[in-house]
C-alpha cells in the first residue's frame, strides 16, 4: 500500500456504497467494484478487493446475467419467509455472473417441479430480476429460457 | 478468498488442565432446572473446571465469557461482569465474545492467546447459554419464559450480513443445504442414499448421549421405534415421525436447543503438570470466517482452517485419533470429518452406514453425541465439546470411551453464519 494516507475531507464526504448500490437496484443498475490491481469484480460492493487483497477498488457495472450452477430447495428450517408470504417460488443457488463473481442468489419462478427438470442440465443460464420489497428493491434472479 | 495465512508457534506454548460442565437441558420445561439463572451456571461450570484444577477462585487471574446472543436471551450486553461475581472474581479482568455456534471453540482461542502471550498464568474461559428461554418482562432473571417463534424467528436472520446478504437473501437459505447438495451431487449419490447416511449418523450418534449423563436426549432410536410401533428402526427413521425440515435435513439432523455451560482452566504447559496428571496441550488453533453470501462457505472454511492447523503442527489427519464436528447442521459431521482428511473423500458416507464413525467404531467422532442428541446451547457447544474431548483423552469417558485412548484429537468449530475453527489437541502425559 502506498503511504499516501486518506485525507480527513475524503472521510468527511464518504461514498455510500451499500446506499449507492440498492439505489442502483431501484433504477435497475448492478453495481460492483472491480480490483485496481488484479481487476477481479467485487461483488457485492466493497471498500478493498477479496480476491487477491489490494486496498483500492473502483466502480463497474455488471449485466445481471449468469449461470445457475446449483440450488436447493427450502423447508421449515430455512424458509425465506419474506418470500413464502408473497407466494414466491424459488429455490436459492449458486449464481455466477458473466463477469466473473458468484454469489448465494435467490432464483424465483422455479416450483418443484422445474426445479426437477433443470437438475440435470445445470449449470443453466439466469437472467436478473429487480423484485420490489416494499421499502427496498432486491436482485433476484429467474431462468432466461 | 486469500489462503495466505501461515500460523506461527505461540510465545509459549498452553495447555488445558481443568475442565468443568452443566449438563445440557431444557430450563424452560424442566421442572429441576426451572428458575436457574444464566450466571448460576456459568459459575457451576467455572467451579466445576477450578475444583478439576485443583485451583481456587482466588487464583484464577482471568476469565472470558462466551454467549452466542446475550442480548435476546439474557437481556444483556456485557455478561462478563455480571457473571463474575458468581464465581468469586470480582474486580479481576474479563472480556465477553460472541461469535453464534462457534462461541465456544474460540473461547478456548482466546484463552490460549492470553496464556501464550505472557500476559496471565491461570486463565478460566467458560460459556453461559439458556437457548431455550428468554427473560420474562421488566424481572429478575430467575423469570424466564419459552422463547418464542415471534422473536426466535426473526432474530436468527441477524447472524446474516446486513448490509447485503440478508436482503439479497440466497445465503441464508442455503445454510443447511448447501453442502450436502453439492456432496450428492459431486459423489453421484441420490436423495435416498444421502437420506439413509443421515439417518445412521444420527443413530449412532444418540447411542453415544445415551451413554451420556450430560447429553439432552438419551433415548436410542431403537427405543422411540418400539414406543411409535415400529418394529424395523430404520423405518421409523424414515416416518413422519421424524419429517423433513429441509430438502434433506429430518429433525434428527437438526440440533436440539438447550441451556448449560461448560468452562475449561489453561495454564503454560511448562507448569502444567502441578495441576493435573493429565494436561492437555492446545497444539494449534487454525482460522477461517466466510459469509453466508459466499458458496459452498462451509466447505471452503472448513478446509483453510484445516490447511492452517496442519500446517503449523506438522501434523497429517492419520494422526488424529478422534474428531469432533459442530453439527448443528446435521450434515455438516460427516461432511466435515471428510474435509479435514480424518475420513477419505467421497467415502465418509460409507463410514456412517457402517457405523465407523460412532463411539465403538475406528474412526470415532462426536462420542457425546453432537448437537443432534448431546443438545445445542448455542455458545457454549463447543466448549462442552472440549469437556467431552479431554475426558476422552484422559481416558475418563466410562462407557463411552472410545477404543483407543486418543493421543490426538481434532476439533471443528463452526457458527455464526459462519465462522470456523480447527483445533487439534495433543494429550502431553
Amino acid at each position: 500500500m502506498s503511504n499516501e494516507r486518506i485525507k480527513t475531507e475524503e472521510f468527511w464526504n464518504p461514498e455510500h456504497i451499500v446506499e449507492k448500490f440498492w439505489n442502483g437496484l431501484k433504477d435497475g443498475v448492478i453495481y460492483a467494484r472491480k480490483c485496481k490491481e488484479c481487476g477481479a469484480i467485487e461483488f457485492p460492493p466493497h471498500l478493498a478487493c477479496n480476491t487477491c487483497g489490494y486496498h483500492e477498488t473502483e466502480w463497474t457495472t455488471l449485466s445481471g446475467k449468469g449461470v445457475l450452477k446449483s440450488f436447493v430447495f427450502t423447508g421449515a428450517l430455512n424458509a425465506r419467509l419474506a418470500l413464502e408470504d408473497r407466494g414466491l417460488k424459488y429455490v436459492c443457488g449458486e449464481v455466477q455472473f458473466d463477469e466473473g463473481p458468484s454469489f448465494n442468489a435467490v432464483i424465483i419462478g422455479i416450483n418443484k417441479r422445474k426445479g426437477r427438470e433443470i437438475e440435470g442440465k445445470l449449470p443453466v443460464r439466469v437472467r436478473p430480476v429487480f423484485y420490489d420489497m416494499g421499502r427496498y428493491t432486491t436482485l433476484f434472479f429467474e431462468l432466461d429460457e | 478468498m486469500l489462503t495466505n495465512v501461515k500460523l506461527g508457534k505461540n510465545m509459549r506454548s498452553v495447555s488445558i488442565v481443568g475442565i468443568g460442565a452443566t449438563p445440557f437441558f431444557n430450563g424452560v420445561e424442566n421442572e429441576t432446572y426451572k428458575g436457574i439463572t444464566v450466571g448460576e451456571l456459568f459459575g457451576h461450570a467455572a467451579l466445576d473446571a477450578m475444583k478439576d484444577a485443583g485451583v481456587e477462585p482466588r487464583d484464577v487471574q482471568y476469565f472470558f465469557h462466551g454467549s452466542a446472543n446475550p442480548y435476546i436471551l439474557n437481556k444483556c450486553i456485557t455478561p462478563n461482569l455480571q457473571v463474575a461475581d458468581w464465581f468469586g472474581m470480582r474486580g479481576k479482568g474479563s472480556l465477553s465474545h460472541s461469535e453464534g455456534c462457534c462461541t465456544g471453540y474460540i473461547a478456548l482461542e482466546e484463552a490460549v492467546f492470553a496464556v501464550a502471550s505472557g500476559a496471565y498464568d491461570i486463565v478460566l474461559t467458560g460459556c453461559s447459554e439458556q437457548g431455550t428461554g428468554m427473560p420474562d418482562g421488566d424481572t429478575p432473571a430467575h423469570f424466564r419464559v419459552p422463547l418464542t417463534s415471534e422473536v426466535l424467528f426473526p432474530d436468527l436472520d441477524s447472524i446474516f450480513d446486513q448490509a447485503y446478504g440478508r436482503y439479497l437473501g440466497g445465503g441464508p437459505g442455503m445454510n443447511h443445504d448447501d453442502w450436502i447438495n453439492y456432496y450428492t451431487k459431486e459423489n453421484g449419490l441420490t436423495a435416498d442414499q444421502i437420506d439413509d447416511v443421515l439417518s445412521h449418523q444420527a443413530y449412532h450418534f444418540r447411542r453415544a448421549a445415551a451413554l451420556c449423563p450430560r447429553a439432552i436426549r438419551r433415548k436410542p432410536f431403537d427405543e422411540m421405534a418400539k414406543e411409535a410401533g415400529y418394529d424395523d428402526v430404520w423405518e421409523y427413521m424414515k416416518s413422519p415421525y421424524n419429517p423433513k425440515m429441509t430438502q434433506y435435513l429430518r429433525t434428527a439432523s437438526d440440533s436440539c436447543v438447550a441451556d448449560g455451560a461448560a468452562a475449561c482452566i489453561v495454564v503454560p504447559t511448562e507448569i502444567a503438570h502441578k495441576f493435573t496428571d493429565k494436561p492437555i496441550e492446545v497444539l494449534g488453533i487454525g482460522a477461517s470466517v466466510l459469509d453466508a453470501i459466499v458458496p459452498h462457505l462451509e466447505k471452503k472454511a472448513t478446509a483453510e482452517a484445516a490447511r492452517q492447523v496442519y500446517e503449523l503442527t506438522g501434523l497429517t489427519p492419520d494422526d488424529i485419533d478422534l474428531l469432533y464436528v459442530n453439527d448443528f447442521i446435521g450434515s455438516s459431521a460427516f461432511l466435515a470429518a471428510e474435509e479435514v482428511g480424518y475420513l477419505p473423500k467421497g467415502e465418509g458416507w460409507k463410514y456412517v452406514l457402517d457405523g465407523r464413525i460412532a463411539y465403538d467404531g475406528d474412526k470415532p467422532m462426536n462420542t457425546n453425541g453432537g448437537r443432534t442428541s448431546y443438545g445445542h446451547a448455542f455458545g457454549a457447544s463447543g466448549l462442552a465439546d472440549i469437556f467431552e474431548a479431554v475426558t476422552q483423552m484422559r481416558g475418563e469417558a466410562g462407557e463411552r470411551q472410545v477404543k483407543k485412548l486418543p493421543k490426538h484429537v481434532f476439533l471443528r468449530g463452526f457458527g455464526g453464519a459462519q465462522n470456523v475453527r480447527a483445533i487439534i489437541l495433543r494429550s502431553a502425559f
